[in-house]
């Protein structure tokens, strides 16, 4: 099994630097002894263009599991995926940790589900997000009941996230 | 029918007979039992149910009629039958209705077919939603016509694959595979990720219901390719039966799954299955596999909280785990304020108290108003003053309630206790019965009796635990009041029998201890019986009155408390 995940994830970086969607960036963090670290990347998703999440580029990190127990890897199981720092979102947990259904392996993950997909729902998630299944309470109550000031503190945000 | 039982206590007492356990079936045709032997011999006791215990084996049984009938009438392969049903819960009514409607919209939804592509696969499909007759006559002309095409199957496997270009598993990019597998919509994947996945969603997701691997694709995979996905690895195979028939008990309200850890029984229990007759009935079953799997049909709460059913059971536990501890607590620690009834905590200083709340000013010793202590600070001298003797009442009656509460609760939590400790006791009495059998000679058989007492024992103290539950709920009236004679009567019992137990024996009292404690045993018995009949008769007829609003029963007259 540990073959499949490392594999996948192998060929995952390959396409991935074949093509990907513009503005986003997704690369394998490096051990301390400057190796390659497949199991856990580095990814950064663009807010879309006329969204007030516009120009802000989020760091996300993206973790794989090679659990110990044989069946607990990926593809079988979804990345976790989590903005740090974690993010003003109403679907955000306060950790960071993204909740979306194509995340959830009792959900709609299926192990076919490519990083690029991946990374495009979330990016989709910014600026469309599910109030069915709020993460946080401080962005899910301000969506809620206070849209402007919501939108003021994303953009906001996206200042702060602007790449330097 | 209580009386009878007491008439025919005495006689019981005299009888000297090795066997204690009473029992209707054993023919032993006392003189006591002619009396109910008017009625006929399988008289069931008002406080057991109806019920049986079926083997996975049998439940599949059910399964697979319940399919084969889906199968015949909708002319459709048995497999895809038990799919269709497990989408609609197990509902054939619904599932034949929809189905009839459209079964094409229905295939899809159920992960069996492709939605909107024109092949020929959903062409033969959409026929279908033609009477039954043509159902199956398509679909018998297309098995017949193209055994091998797979086409109309749900299930095609490609070895190797076709193509020209090696094949490359789009999970694992493993180019080395040849070997692919694919349901319905030809998503393909090399047969170790189809194992990987499958065992993964079987093993640590519980799953019966497995869906193509590919993004978004809906198809549902059939028990053969779940079969040949896993390799044959009969353990997951063997575990995926099991979630299909858990997940068919969990379908039907008259069938529970035995909830003791590894138990593949299943308990069907129709009379108990409703929720109305929950307030009449307390349906403690036991599973086929051992007779220690005891649980209740109706809630979870406790293996088998007879007397009282299962709402009262709830509430009461649910108070319990609540308030025990605080109501303890707030017992030893606290006094009430004279006037505003508020619960204060002394935690230092002097005895002049002044309530947060309503400014009162109090003298925490003899709870008197603290105006009329003029010059006396510091020490108190007042105690039976009228002023701080009204007060003191005051106090008490607002105690009353927790009181009341606490004395239920210390019993319930008694009983409790000694029926925890019962495992000692019984390695205890083991010792005892082998010393029995040196010191006196008496067989293995003859100390047997000490085991049956123990028994008895522990089963009436997990009567009488709950009997306060229900007391603690129950309105006072006469019917309350002869529901506590018999507890009392048969809690006075229980100690009797645990004492007698207990006490020490020497060889010439053996004999003599040992007809007391089996006579004991059979009264300890009856008392226990009696107590469980009337209850449980009280419920069927309606009798029991409750001081406090309680889930499925009328409101009571008034609040007691």
């Amino acid at each position: 099994m540990a073959g499949i995940c490392r594999n996948r994830l192998a060929e995952e970086r390959k396409q991935w630097r074949k093509d990907h969607p513009f503005g986003f960036y997704a690369k394998p963090t490096k051990a301390a002894d400057g190796s390659m670290n497949l199991l856990e990347w580095e990814v950064g998703i663009p807010g879309k263009a006329g969204t007030p999440w516009e120009g802000g580029v989020y760091k996300l990190m993206m973790i794989f599991p090679e659990g110990k127990l044989p069946l607990s890897h990926y593809p079988s199981k979804p990345p976790k995926c989590k903005f740090s720092p974690p993010l003003f979102h109403p679907n955000v947990y306060p950790s960071g940790t993204v909740c979306l259904s194509i995340l959830d392996e009792e959900k709609s993950w299926k192990p076919a589900i490519t990083i690029k997909q991946v990374l495009l729902g979330i990016q989709e998630l910014l600026n469309d997000p599910n109030v069915n299944d709020p993460a946080q309470s401080d962005a899910y109550t301000m969506f809620k009941n206070d849209k402007a000031a919501y939108e003021r503190r994303v953009r906001a945000q996206a200042r702060e996230n602007v790449p330097k | 029918m209580s009386s009878d039982y007491e008439l025919s206590d005495n006689e019981y007492y005299d009888e000297d007979d090795d066997e204690v356990m009473y029992d209707d079936e054993d023919g032993s045709a006392s003189e006591m039992d002619v009396d109910f032997r008017i009625s006929p011999n399988t008289k069931v006791k008002s406080y057991e149910i109806d019920f049986d215990s079926l083997s996975q084996a049998q439940v599949e049984k059910q399964i697979s009629q319940d399919v084969e009938d889906i199968s015949g009438i909708f002319g459709v392969e048995p497999e895809v039958a038990s799919l269709l049903l497990r989408n609609y819960n197990w509902n054939k009514e619904r599932l034949i209705e929809k189905y009839m409607d459209s079964a094409t919209a229905v295939s899809i939804a159920a992960g069996l077919a492709l939605p909107e592509k024109p092949d020929s696969s959903s062409r033969s499909r959409a026929t279908q939603s033609q009477p039954v007759g043509a159902v199956r006559r398509t679909t018998r002309r297309n098995t017949n016509e193209q055994p091998k095409s797979g086409k109309t199957k749900i299930l095609e496997r490609v070895t190797p694959p076709l193509d020209d270009q090696p094949f490359v598993c789009p999970i694992c990019f493993d180019d080395s595979q040849t070997k692919t597998m694919s349901l319905q919509c030809n998503h393909k994947f090399c047969t170790e990720c189809w194992n990987a996945y499958t065992t993964s969603k079987i093993r640590t997701e519980a799953e019966h219901w497995i869906t193509c691997m590919a993004e978004d694709c809906k198809l549902v995979a059939t028990d053969d390719f779940v079969k040949s996905a896993l390799k044959d690895d009969a353990d997951v195979f063997t575990r995926y039966q099991e979630l299909v028939v858990r997940h068919y008990v969990s379908c039907n309200k008259n069938l529970k799954y035995c909830p003791y850890p590894s138990c593949t029984h299943t308990v069907s229990c129709p009379a108990g299955a409703s929720k109305s007759a929950l307030t009449t009935i307390v349906p403690i079953v036991t599973c086929g596999a051992s007779a220690g799997h005891k649980f209740c049909f109706g809630c979870n709460v406790d293996a088998d909280h007879r007397p009282v059913v299962c709402g009262v059971a709830k509430m009461w536990l649910q108070k319990c785990q609540d308030d025990s501890e605080t109501a303890n607590w707030i017992k030893s620690n606290t006094k009430e304020c004279s006037k505003c009834q508020s619960t204060i905590e002394k935690n230092g200083g002097c005895n002049h108290m002044t309530c947060k709340k309503c400014k009162y000013e109090f003298c925490w010793v003899c709870m008197g108003p603290w105006t009329e202590h003029g010059t006396a600070w510091y020490s108190c001298n007042r105690y039976d003053e009228k002023a701080s003797i009204d007060a003191r009442d005051a106090q008490s009656r607002s105690r009353a309630s927790l009181e009341r509460y606490l004395h239920y609760y210390n019993r319930w939590a008694n009983h409790e206790q000694s029926a925890k400790l019962s495992v000692e006791l019984y390695t205890k009495t083991e010792r005892k019965m082998e010393e029995m059998q040196i010191t006196s000679d008496m067989t293995w058989i003859e100390v047997q009796f000490m085991k049956k007492a123990v028994d008895e024992v522990f089963k009436c103290r997990m009567t009488l635990k709950w009997t306060y539950a229900m007391a603690y709920y129950l309105e006072k009236n006469n019917q309350k009041e002869l529901f506590e004679d018999n507890q009392r009567d048969l809690e006075r019992a229980v100690e009797e029998l645990s004492e007698l137990i207990e006490s020490s024996i020497d060889p010439e009292s053996a004999l003599p201890l040992r007809q007391k404690v089996t006579d004991k045993t059979v009264y300890v018995q009856k008392r226990n019986e009696i107590m469980l009949e009337d209850t449980a008769n009280g419920f069927l007829e309606g009798r029991w009155k409750w001081n406090m609003s309680i889930d499925g029963f009328d409101e009571p007259t008034e609040y007691a408390y």
